[in-house]
């Protein structure tokens, strides 16, 4: 404010500040990212083993995970029947979730997540409130499907979410396409 | 202004919250239990006395033209830097504030503080100004998460203090209404107004 700055000044003094900033950001990411990424694979392994009913904390989800969850091509398999992964998009971000499934094609677990979809509307997805209404949905001969006012006999319909229109849709084909996976699957074996 | 006054001040008579109304969104946000709120009013103090101090010590080389700019690059940068430490030593409450870690870039508080006074202001008191503002901001977040877990969960930190006092098997019920955010809305109301009646000098006339 008391001085006068002259041009290049000015696109020196942003140029290195960048530089620095950028510098820091490397350094912390690069030195963090070990215990970052354990995270991430023990929260998955805790996802997965939610499907079948298995509460894990994060130190012993790696324990349990080696008794119960056997992984497959593609898949994970346990003592009732197998998991399917699902990843799809929701509004502003990923969406992924798993579904354990029974020999008879019905759901006896799920669990779904999300990167940044709105908290209390989209975000809704990742509560078990949520994950519970897919418990006894069938996925033998069409997906299950997310809807507004759904049929709650119906085994193919979910209650969307609502306020979480754009999410749902995104869990409705995230479904789709674990469905596909899965009919190949069946076929091959 | 003294120095001790840049830490007394901002708790009561220019409370952040209360008074300068900054911040206001995230109080909002994550105050429906009290741990995310703890942890976001430790990491928006850390971010605003830290940016505060930084900001100063560079106040007289920053072109006045970029200033908003370099303001930014300073903030998010640390910004980023709390959120790679969450991510990596606490990632349950990393995952729970998600979205509102970014949040903490567009704080009205840091920008504020810092276009207010850290660029005219020597390092020392910045600091100071930087660590008073975050926590006034933090005081009104703990209250707010404490009554709106307390009420809307029966919990405190995940502790379930109504269950242990035996109120569920005599009829007590949650009020879900705490946990939505129009109620902190109203809380922060209700706080507003006990403050300026302690305070009548704030009332507009």
């Amino acid at each position: 404010m008391k001085k006068n700055f002259s041009n290049s000044y000015i696109f020196i003094y942003s140029a290195v500040l960048v530089v620095v900033a950028a510098l820091i950001l490397t350094v912390v990411s690069v030195s963090l990212k070990p215990a970052q990424e354990k995270n991430q694979r023990a929260e998955t392994k805790q996802m997965i083993l939610k499907t079948i009913g298995i509460e894990a904390t994060r130190d012993n989800a790696d324990e349990l995970y080696a008794q119960h969850v056997t992984e497959a091509d593609g898949y994970y398999t346990f003592s009732g029947g197998i998991i399917l992964p699902m990843k799809g998009t929701g509004l502003w971000g990923p969406i992924w979730g798993y579904l354990a499934l029974d020999e008879t094609s019905t759901v006896v677990g799920a669990v779904f997540d999300h990167k940044g979809e709105t908290p209390g509307l989209g975000g809704e997805i990742a509560t078990d409130k949520f994950a519970s209404r897919f418990i006894g949905k069938r996925m033998d001969s069409e997906p299950i499907h997310l809807k507004k006012n759904a049929d709650k006999s119906n085994p193919y319909e979910v209650d969307a979410i609502s306020g979480g229109t754009m999410t749902s849709n995104g869990v409705t084909a995230m479904l789709a396409k674990a469905y596909e996976d899965y009919s190949t699957l069946n076929t091959k074996h | 202004m003294k120095n001790t006054d840049l830490i007394k001040l901002p708790f009561s008579k220019n409370n952040p919250i209360l008074v300068q109304v900054l911040g206001v969104c995230s109080c909002l946000a994550v105050t429906a239990q009290l741990k995310p709120a703890v942890v976001m009013a430790i990491s928006v103090t850390v971010v605003v006395a830290l940016t505060n101090l930084i900001i100063s010590l560079m106040r007289n080389t920053i072109p006045p033209r970029i200033r908003i700019i370099v303001q930014l690059v300073v903030v998010s940068t640390l910004v980023v830097l709390v959120d790679q430490v969450l991510k990596a030593y606490m990632y349950d409450v990393s995952k729970q504030l998600s979205v509102f870690v970014g949040l903490i870039i567009t704080n009205c508080i840091v920008m504020g503080r810092l276009e207010a006074f850290a660029m005219v202001q020597k390092p020392l008191p910045s600091l100071l100004d930087g660590l008073g503002n975050g926590l006034g901001y933090s005081v009104i977040l703990i209250v707010l998460g404490f009554v709106r877990e307390l009420f809307g969960s029966g919990t405190l930190w995940g502790y379930p203090v109504m269950e242990k006092l035996g109120l569920y098997s005599i009829g007590y019920e949650n009020n879900g209404l705490m946990i939505m955010p129009p109620m902190a809305l109203i809380l922060v109301g209700l706080i507003i107004w006990w403050h300026r009646s302690r305070n009548k000098d704030l009332c507009e006339q």
